[in-house]
This record gives C-alpha cells, structure tokens and sequence, in this order.
C-alpha cells in the first residue's frame, strides 16, 4: 500500500453491526488525495448522490489524509461529506483535533457509515474492530459533556465526535463535534443523529509510513517555523473576530438580515470591547502551531468564539450585547447546530415579524433574550423552532408573502459573513459553491479585498479569480491543511506537491496537484448533478440583486451581471 | 492625509487613525514605519508585507510604492486575510 495510507475504508452497517474493509486502490487515492476529495468519491461510490441524506441507505463518510498524523502543522484535521440534509446537495465539512490522528491509527483512510441503529448507541471503532454500545447516558447531552461521560466508560484513549440534543432532534443544520470543534455546516449531524448514533469513539494503534521522513521532517520544521510569523498573526493574537470592525468599516458586514452593511453597534463586539469584559485566553487544535482559538471567559465556562458566530449571531440579528453573543454561541455549541445557519435562519424570522408575516411578535432584531429564546426553541424543535429547525428556505416556503427572497441561503446553506454586494467576486463563489453560499470552500473574499479586482463592480476577469480560490480550497480541504496556512505558502501548488511527496514518495508535480483539485471541484459538482441540482440554483437572493446596498449605492450587482459571472464561470470550468 | 489601521495594523501602531503627509503610498509606509516601530516588522522589501492591504478612500486597493496619494486621501491598513 502506498506511504502515508491505510489502502482501505471502513464500510459499516449500524444496523447490523457489521463492518468490512473494503480496498482502496492507489489510483483512487492519488486522484481524490483524503478528506473532501476522498469523500466526494466515496460518496458517488457509495450511492450517496441520489439517496435522502436522512434514509438508513444514505452514506455517512468520515475521511482522512496522507498529511494526518504526519509532522506537518495543522493536519490534524478530517473532513465530514455526505449528502446534506438541509440543501440536498453535496456536504462536506471539516473539524480539527485528535478524532482525525485517532481515527486514522485505526487502520482506516476513511469510515462510510450506513444503515441505522435498533437504539440511540455509540459506534466504538477500536484499532479496527467495531461494535455498537447503548447510548442512553448521554442521550440529551451537550456534546462536550458526551464526550467527558464517554471518555470515562470507554478509556481516555478514546478520542469522540458527537452529536448534541439538536443532532439527535433531526435540526437540518446540526453539528458533529469533537474537542470543540465543530463540524458545522449542512447538517452532517442530522445525519448522524438519523443513524441513531450518539457519537462515534476510536482508538487505535496502526501508524502510516512516510515516504521521506527526513524530507518531511525538514519541510515541517520550516513550515512550523514560517507559520509563526506575519501572516498568521491576525489569527494568533486577534482571532478571527477581529474581521468584525473591519467588514463593518468597508460597508460589508451583514446587518438584519442583510438589509444593510453596516452596524450601528459593531465596536462593542470587537475582540477588544469583548476582552474588556471576558477575559481571553488562547488555544489551539492538537499538531497546531498557529493557535487561532480565542476563548472568552463566560460565568465559569470558556466560549470559543469566530468571526461567522460573531457576526451571525450579533450584527445579523441586530444584537449589539457582547455577553448575549458569547451564550448564544455557547448554547449553539451545547445543542450542537451550526451559527451561521443558526443567526441567518432567526434572522430571516425576525424580518418576517418585522413585516408581520410571523405571528411571533417577540422575536425582534436587537432583543437579546428573544435570540437566546429562539435558540432554544430550535434546539428542542418546539413551537416555532420546529420551523426554523428546517432552515431559512424550508421556512420561508411555509411563510410565503414572497419571503424567499430575502432568506439569506443558496441551495438553502445560510449565507456566512460577507454582504455580496460589496463583495462581488465573493458573490459570484456563493451563487456557483457545490454546498451553497461558502466562505471555506470559496476563498474569493480575499480577491475581493485587494488590488486584483474592484470589489463593487465584478467583471468577468473576477470569474478567473473566483476559480482559482476554489480550486486551492479543494485541494487544501483534501491533503488536508488549515486554510490559515494559505497566507504562509509561498507557491501553493509546489510546496503542496513537496510535502505530498514526502508523505507518499509519489513524484506528483504542481501541475498535477492542480488537476486534482479541479477534478475534486468536478467531482463535487457530479454529486449535485445526480442529486437533482439545475442551473437555477447558481444565483443569489432577490435582496442582493439589482438594489444597492442602503449604506453603499456604489455597491450594486445586477441580476444580469450575476448570471453572466455564473455564465463564464461554467465555460470556464469546462461546463457548458 | 489620515490613515486609519484595522486589525493587527492597529495593534502594532498602537493607534487607530493618525495624520501624516506623504507623497506617495511608498513615502508613506516609510513614515509610518519611523513613527510606530511595531508597525514597521510588517513591512517587506517591497513595501508592505503581502498579509498586508492598503485602501485608499474605501474604495480601490492598492499595493504599489508609486501609488501617488493626494493631500485629502483617507488611507486604510489592514489585515489582508479577511476571512475566517
């Protein structure tokens, strides 16, 4: 078998119990690499495209990579894909940590889970061997509280991904979490929580060989010590969070649901008014070297919190409250859904109060303890959670009043912190993203902000741009690196091939590695096209489309723009 | 001309905004660089360091030490990775 791979996955049957080990040929890995790029196979493999995402037949797959549990900094990651459950479209999403180096030594390159359990239970993968173990202590429970409970039963070698009380209610956006973090978006968790699993526990004790430890070994050394350096310092000494004042500066930081660009009371949510009052402290995922976690002191407990829950949960829903939008995420994190989907979707809902199309008169934009209410609410799936448990689209179907045009999803994933208008290049990776409206798997934000583009008055040149970001996120979310590294690389493409090369002693060049991830784009897109996807679905809300931003007139983007970006975008893709 | 700083420019500067006279985006990099020493470890060779963006008035970016700046111009710096 190839260096830095088992050469199978793990195919169990939750219903049975039963697990095989099915051949992963060398070809397959070195087209598809690991985590999303295996994962979008697997799936088509595995009959996921055309199956409901929540069915007992649907595939759930969980994929590593060569790059896992290798020296290198930041891979110690694993990529969630599955059909999702909230868009009917292809998902993959990606968490950090130990799951991923603890998974892998379990003699696997990636489980495909399928079937459904006769209980609630916990799937144990131990060094390969499986078994199913019943749930009912930690039925209800916060992820993190799962996983201690768990932990203590099975052995501290253990390492945990899990759903929250949300997962196991069917939220279309739910999480899987481990260590906390989350695989967030689409609603693998949902999908999990349909299998009738809790969480799943592996440990193992099987090592990959590297092709060229030496080699890998110095290319580490110096990637680790590069990654100290200026381009990661925002993530390091700022977090995230500090994206807030500067989006609101530049006119493109989602107010209201997108009514606006701007926030009123955008400072008191800056990581230093938040500092003021929480006191931070930093973290990192294990075989992390850049540290980009920044937890805020809440009562007794710590939330982590990012830019996207910031601002999807405050400037979003017009809560202005640092110590509201820290328990908010805090509780988006315990039930365990996603706060992007979780802020667009009650932020859609306020503007159907607003226009008195939601007979709910209490939840307002700005009213702190109406967004704390409506969390809850989705978490349990009652009253009118159980609507908004279904996501912005499924609601405003159920709202009518025309109201789907100003939930802010495409293909029914919320969009994430980045008003399109003024981000135009951005726009265009939102309306043609194989999950929907994506910050991760569309990295176009950053041409947006810089010299390359003018970010209000998209042209076809941007399209070019939009690709290439695309195609780097593919690749980077399948060998698999933190995209926080993006800024350390010099030339992505070689320094990639480098490290692959090391890994697995295969000669790949920077040539190739770019067909790979155009490939795992197509791959992507072949999964939608067998899921029902049609060309409609590569657009925008009504709301961003021929209207200005209130507080920017310049930033505007025709619908005739739009589709003529998403036009050249297929054409240059090799689409038609 | 005023030049604002956001993200880690501002806490290398020390300062949110300040007033400087420059000429071009060059002379004023190298002014703001003697001013705030901190602010000075981000810059390359080249002028700023590429983790680094520069906007003149909100609107267009801009990245060459030629860039001619006009006496009433509103520069920002900013992290160039937006994103997150």
């Amino acid at each position: 078998m190839p260096f830095g791979y088992h050469g199978c996955y793990l195919r169990i049957d939750v219903l049975t119990g039963h697990a095989e080990r099915v051949p992963l040929p060398e070809t397959s890995l070195r087209h598809f690499l690991g985590g999303s790029g295996l994962g979008a196979r697997l799936l088509l493999d595995e009959g996921g495209a055309a199956t409901d995402p929540l069915s007992p037949a649907a595939p759930l797959i969980f994929a590593f990579s060569p790059l896992v549990g290798s020296p290198l900094t930041t891979s110690a990651k694993f990529a969630v894909v599955s059909r999702s459950p909230l868009t009917g479209r292809f998902n993959d999403s990606l968490a950090s940590s130990g799951f991923a180096l603890a998974g892998k030594r379990t003699g696997c390159d990636a489980f495909v889970i399928v079937g459904r359990a006769p209980a609630l239970s916990v799937l144990v993968i131990d060094d390969g061997q499986v078994r199913l173990e019943p749930a009912d202590d930690v039925r209800g429970e916060a992820c993190g509280v799962a996983e201690e409970k768990l932990r203590a039963r099975l052995g501290a070698d253990y390492r945990i991904a899990s759903i929250g009380p949300a997962g196991e209610r069917g939220v279309r956006y739910a999480t899987i979490s481990h260590d906390g973090r989350h695989a967030g978006r689409g609603g693998s968790g949902a999908v999990l929580g349909s299998k009738n699993i809790k969480a799943i526990a592996v440990r193992g004790t099987q090592r990959c060989e590297w092709a060229h430890p030496r080699a890998l070994t110095d290319l580490s050394r110096d990637l680790s010590k590069r990654s100290f350096g200026p381009a990661t310092a925002k993530y390091r000494e700022l977090g995230t969070a500090s994206n807030l004042l500067t989006f609101n500066r530049f006119g493109t930081l989602p107010t209201r649901n997108f009514q606006t660009g701007t926030f009123e009371e955008a400072p008191r949510l800056s990581p230093q008014e938040l500092g003021v009052a929480h006191a931070r402290t930093r973290s990192s995922c294990v075989a992390c070297t850049i540290g980009c976690e920044h937890i805020y002191a809440l009562g007794k407990s710590g939330v982590r919190l990012e830019y996207e829950s910031l601002f999807a949960l405050g400037s979003l829903c017009g809560v202005g409250d640092g110590a509201v939008v820290l328990r908010a995420s805090q509780r988006c994190d315990e039930l365990g859904i996603d706060t992007i989907s979780t802020g667009g979707t009650i932020a859609f809902a306020m503007e159907c109060v607003e226009r008195g199309w939601l007979d709910e008169p209490w939840l307002r934009f700005g009213d702190g303890e109406a967004l704390l209410k409506a969390i809850e609410l989705i978490g349990r799936q009652e009253a009118v959670g159980q609507l908004l448990a279904q996501g912005s689209r499924r609601a405003a179907a159920a709202i009518g009043h025309g109201s789907i045009a100003f939930a802010p999803q495409v293909k029914g994933l919320e969009i994430p912190g980045y008003e399109p208008r003024g981000l135009q290049t951005m726009a265009l990776g939102f309306a043609v993203g194989a999950r929907g409206a994506d910050h991760n798997r569309s990295g176009a934000y950053e041409v947006d902000f810089s010299d390359k583009v003018d970010r209000r008055n998209a042209t076809l040149d941007s399209v070019r741009h939009a690709i290439d970001t695309e195609d780097r996120a593919a690749l980077m979310d399948s060998l698999i690196l933190c995209k926080f590294l993006r800024g350390v690389l010099g030339d992505f493409y070689a320094e990639s091939a480098q490290m692959l090369c090391a890994v697995t002693g295969w000669d790949v060049t920077a040539e190739e590695l770019h067909e790979t991830a155009q490939r795992i784009v197509a791959t992507k897109r072949q999964v939608n096209l067998l899921a029902g996807w049609t060309p409609a679905e590569d657009t925008l809300p009504e709301r961003f489309l021929n209207t200005p931003l209130p507080n920017d007139p310049e930033a505007m983007l025709s619908r005739e723009r739009l589709n003529e970006l998403v036009a050249e975008y297929h054409r240059q893709r090799g689409w038609g | 001309m005023y030049v604002e700083f956001l993200g880690i420019p501002r806490e290398r500067a020390g300062v949110s905004e300040v007033e400087v006279d420059a000429a071009t985006l060059g002379q004023l990099l190298t002014a703001l660089a003697t001013r705030f020493p901190a602010f000075g470890s981000l810059m390359s060779r080249d002028g700023l360091h590429p983790s680094l963006a520069a906007n003149l008035n909100g609107d267009e970016f801009v990245s060459s030490p030629q860039t001619v700046l006009a006496e009433d111009d509103h520069i920002l710096i900013l992290s160039a990775d937006v994103g997150g």
